[in-house]
C-alpha cells in the first residue's frame, strides 16, 4: 500500500514558526473569517428563532408588601381586596363580574411550596407579608416566607370572601406546568427543556397547574386537585410537561378555577 | 516539542490562534445574549445563558470536529489543527459553564440533590418527549473533561500517544451524545424549523467531511494497491523482492519521491515513511511520537524530518529529535537498486542510526547505484 503525500508543493507549515507560507496563510485568512462569520450568523439565526419566551416577571430583588386574607385550600394564597369592587356576593356577580379580589398564589422561595403547617393557624385570618412579585397574564404569585407572614389586626369579612361556584364536568386538554416557573421565575418555564425542574418544584410543593391554550383567547390556568380537593404534587410528576388530557369537576373560586380529578385518570395525548 | 513541561510554550502561531478563538467565542455569546435580549425582553438571563453557552459549545464541537477531515482533503488547513487543543479545552469550559447554569437553575434548591436530580427528574414516560435528555449532557461534558484534563503534552507522554489518542477519539462519542442530548432537549421544546434544521445540517457536515476525507484516503490507497499489482509488486517481503535475497522489500521508485519529501509505504502492516533529501534515502516509521501524526506527509526542513501537524523534528537517519530534544522514532535499513528503493520491514529499535542509501542525482530525476 502506498500514498504519495497530496500536498506536493513546497509549501508547508510549521506552527512554532513566526509566520506561515504566503498560500497556507492566504487560505487560512479565508477559513479564519469564514468561522469568524458563522460566530455572528450562528447566533443571529438561533436567536431570532426562538418562540418559546413568554411575557412572564419575576421581580427578582424587589420585595413588596401586601395585606389580605390567607387561604390555604386547596394551595396557599392571599385574597387582596379591590378597592370600589360590590362586596355583595352573588352567583351572577361571581360569575359575571369583576372579582371583588385579586388572588396572589402563595410560594417558597427555590423549588419549594409554602409550608402549610407553618401557615395554618393564619388560615382565613387577615395578614400582611412581605415577598417578591411574579406574574403573567391576569395569574399572579407571590414568593414568600412563613416568617415574613403577620396577622393584622383587621378581620376579613367571611361573608365576602368568594365562594365555590360549580361549574360542571368537563374535558381539557394542555399541559401541566409547575405554576411558580411558568409565571415567570423562569421564562420559558415549560415543555421538554424545562421538565426536571417543572417536576422538582412539583415535588417541592409548587401548585401544579394545567395550562390550556386557546385559539382564541388567553390561556387558562386550572389549579389541579384530586376529587376530594386534596393536593395532587406527588401524583402528577410523571405527566409534567405532556401534553395531557384530564376529565374532572371544574369550579370557581374567585379568580381561581380548580379542576377536580383523580390523577390516576390522567391520560397522555400524543 | 519536549524538553520539560511548562503549562503552554506560547509561540506568536499559539497566540493568533487563541486571539481567533477567544475573539469568536466572545462574539458568539455577545451576538445571542444581545439579540435575544433586544428580541425578548422578558428572558430570564440564566435561560439566555444556558441557552448562549449550550449552542455555543455545541456549534464550537463542530468546528472542531471538521479540521481533521479538512486537512486530510487540504493540508493548507493544517493551521487550524496546530493548536485544536486549546479550542477542544475551550469548548469544554463554555459546556461547563451551560452545564453549571443548567444545575443551578433547574435542579438546585429543591427536594433531591442537585446532581442526582439530572438523573431521577425526568424519568422515562414512554414518549418521546419524555426521553431524560440531560444525562446524556452529564455523560458528554465528562468526556470533554477526560479530554480537556489530559490534553496537555504531560499526559500525552505518560499515557503513552496510542492510549491518549484512543481516548480522545471518544469526541465522536461525545458528539453523539449531544446530538442525542439536544434533539431530545431543546428540539423537542423550539419547535422552529431552523432549530432542527442547524441540527441536521451540522451532523451532514461533520459526518459528510468525514465520509469524502475517509473514502478519499480508501481511493488513494487502492489505486495504489492496483498500481502494485499491475507492476507485480508485492506488499509482503519476499526474497525475490530484494536483489541480494535478504528480507528487503521493493518499496518505490526513488522517482516516485519528491525533494525533501517522503512516500509512505506499508511493510508487514506498518506505515513506513521514505524521505529523499540531499542525494540520500532514509526510512522512519511514519508515526510521529507526539500525537501520531503522519511524518510522511511531513518534509525536510533544516536538515530533519519535520511532522506536519506540530512540526515535531527527527533526524532523518537516526530517528532522533535534534538535542535537547528527547522525542525518537524507529529506522528502517533502506538500499538503492536500480532506481528503487528497498527497504527491510523489521524496523530498528527507535533512535537508532540507519545509514542513509546514497543515489546519484540526474536534473530532477535520479539514476540509482548500489550502496
Amino acid at each position: 500500500m502506498e500514498r504519495v503525500p497530496t500536498n506536493v508543493s513546497d509549501e508547508f507549515y510549521i506552527g512554532w514558526e513566526a509566520k506561515a507560507a504566503p498560500g497556507i496563510g492566504k487560505t487560512v485568512r479565508c477559513a479564519v473569517i469564514a468561522v469568524l462569520a458563522l460566530a455572528l450568523l450562528v447566533p443571529v439565526v438561533l436567536a431570532v428563532s426562538q418562540r418559546m419566551i413568554g411575557v412572564s416577571v419575576f421581580e427578582w430583588g424587589t420585595q413588596k408588601t401586601f395585606s389580605g386574607v390567607l387561604q390555604t385550600q386547596p394551595y396557599p394564597h392571599l385574597l387582596v381586596p379591590r378597592p370600589g369592587v360590590n362586596e355583595k356576593h352573588t352567583l351572577q356577580s361571581v360569575l359575571f363580574s369583576p372579582a371583588m379580589f385579586s388572588t396572589y398564589h402563595l410560594v417558597a422561595p427555590w423549588k419549594f411550596g409554602l409550608n402549610r403547617a407553618a401557615i395554618a393557624p393564619l388560615d382565613g385570618k387577615s395578614v400582611t407579608l412581605k415577598g417578591t412579585l411574579i406574574y403573567r397574564g391576569s395569574q399572579t404569585m407571590i414568593e414568600t416566607k412563613p416568617e415574613w407572614i403577620r396577622p393584622n389586626e383587621k378581620t376579613p369579612n367571611s361573608a365576602s370572601l368568594p365562594q365555590s361556584v360549580a361549574l360542571g364536568k368537563q374535558t381539557l386538554t394542555g399541559e401541566i406546568v409547575d405554576s411558580k416557573c411558568f409565571l415567570g421565575v423562569m421564562n420559558p418555564g415549560q415543555l421538554t427543556p424545562h421538565r426536571a425542574c417543572a417536576i422538582r418544584c412539583i415535588s417541592g410543593g409548587v401548585p401544579p397547574v394545567l395550562l390550556v391554550r386557546q385559539k382564541d383567547g388567553p390561556a387558562i390556568y386550572l389549579l389541579l386537585v384530586s376529587a376530594d380537593g386534596k393536593a395532587v404534587n406527588k401524583q402528577v410528576l410523571d405527566l409534567v410537561a405532556e401534553p395531557v388530557e384530564i376529565t374532572g369537576e371544574v369550579e370557581r373560586q374567585g379568580e381561581l378555577l380548580i379542576l377536580r380529578a383523580d390523577p390516576v385518570t390522567y391520560r397522555r395525548v400524543k | 516539542m519536549g524538553v520539560n513541561y511548562t503549562s503552554v510554550q506560547w509561540n506568536r502561531q499559539k497566540k493568533l490562534y487563541d486571539a481567533v478563538l477567544v475573539g469568536g467565542v466572545a462574539a458568539y455569546l455577545v451576538a445571542f445574549s444581545v439579540l435575544t435580549k433586544l428580541l425578548f425582553p422578558r428572558v430570564t438571563d440564566e435561560i439566555m445563558l444556558i441557552r448562549a453557552f449550550g449552542t455555543a459549545a455545541f456549534v464550537l464541537l463542530h468546528i472542531i470536529l471538521c479540521i481533521g477531515p479538512l486537512c486530510r482533503l487540504n493540508p493548507r488547513f493544517l493551521p487550524l489543527l496546530y493548536n485544536r487543543r486549546h479550542a477542544g479545552v475551550t469548548c469544554f469550559l463554555i459546556g461547563l459553564i451551560h452545564a453549571a447554569l443548567v444545575v443551578i437553575t433547574y435542579h438546585a434548591g429543591s427536594d433531591t440533590n442537585p446532581i442526582l436530580s439530572i438523573f431521577v427528574s425526568s424519568p422515562l414516560n414512554g414518549s418521546i418527549s419524555g426521553v431524560p435528555f440531560q444525562p446524556f449532557g452529564f455523560f458528554a461534558l465528562l468526556i470533554l473533561f477526560l479530554m480537556a484534563a489530559t490534553s496537555h503534552d504531560f499526559w500525552l507522554a505518560n499515557l503513552s500517544a496510542p492510549v491518549w489518542k484512543s481516548l480522545h477519539m471518544l469526541v465522536y462519542f461525545a458528539y453523539a451524545l449531544l446530538v442525542l442530548h439536544v434533539t431530545f432537549g431543546v428540539l423537542q421544546g423550539e419547535g422552529s424549523p431552523v432549530y432542527v434544521g442547524a441540527v441536521g445540517f451540522g451532523l451532514v457536515t461533520v459526518l459528510g467531511l468525514h465520509i469524502v476525507a475517509g473514502f478519499r484516503e480508501a481511493k488513494a490507497d487502492v489505486s495504489t494497491e492496483t498500481m502494485n499489482v499491475l507492476e507485480g509488486k508485492t506488499l509482503t517481503p519476499r526474497a525475490a523482492d530484494s536483489p541480494l535475497n535478504d528480507g528487503f522489500v521493493d518499496a518505490c521508485a526513488v522517482a516516485d519521491i519528491p525533494e525533501n519529501r517522503a512516500r509512505i509505504v506499508c511493510l508487514s502492516g506498518e506505515r513506513v515513511a521514505i524521505f529523499k533529501y540531499e542525494g540520500k534515502i532514509s526510512a522512519v516509521s511514519n508515526v510521529c511520537q507526539h500525537q501520531n501524526g503522519p511524518l510522511g506527509e511531513g518534509k525536510i526542513v533544516f536538515g530533519c524530518i519535520t511532522c506536519p501537524w506540530h512540526g515535531y523534528q527527527y533526524q532523518p537517519d537516526t530517528g532522533a529529535s535534534p538535542p535537547p530534544f528527547v522525542e525518537k522514532v524507529p529506522t528502517f535499513n533502506v538500499r538503492v537498486k536500480n532506481g528503487r528503493v528497498f527497504v527491510h520491514p523489521k524496523p530498528n529499535p527507535a533512535g537508532a542510526r540507519a545509514e542513509p542509501a546514497q543515489f546519484e542525482m540526474v536534473g530532477t530525476r535520479s539514476t540509482a547505484s548500489q550502496t
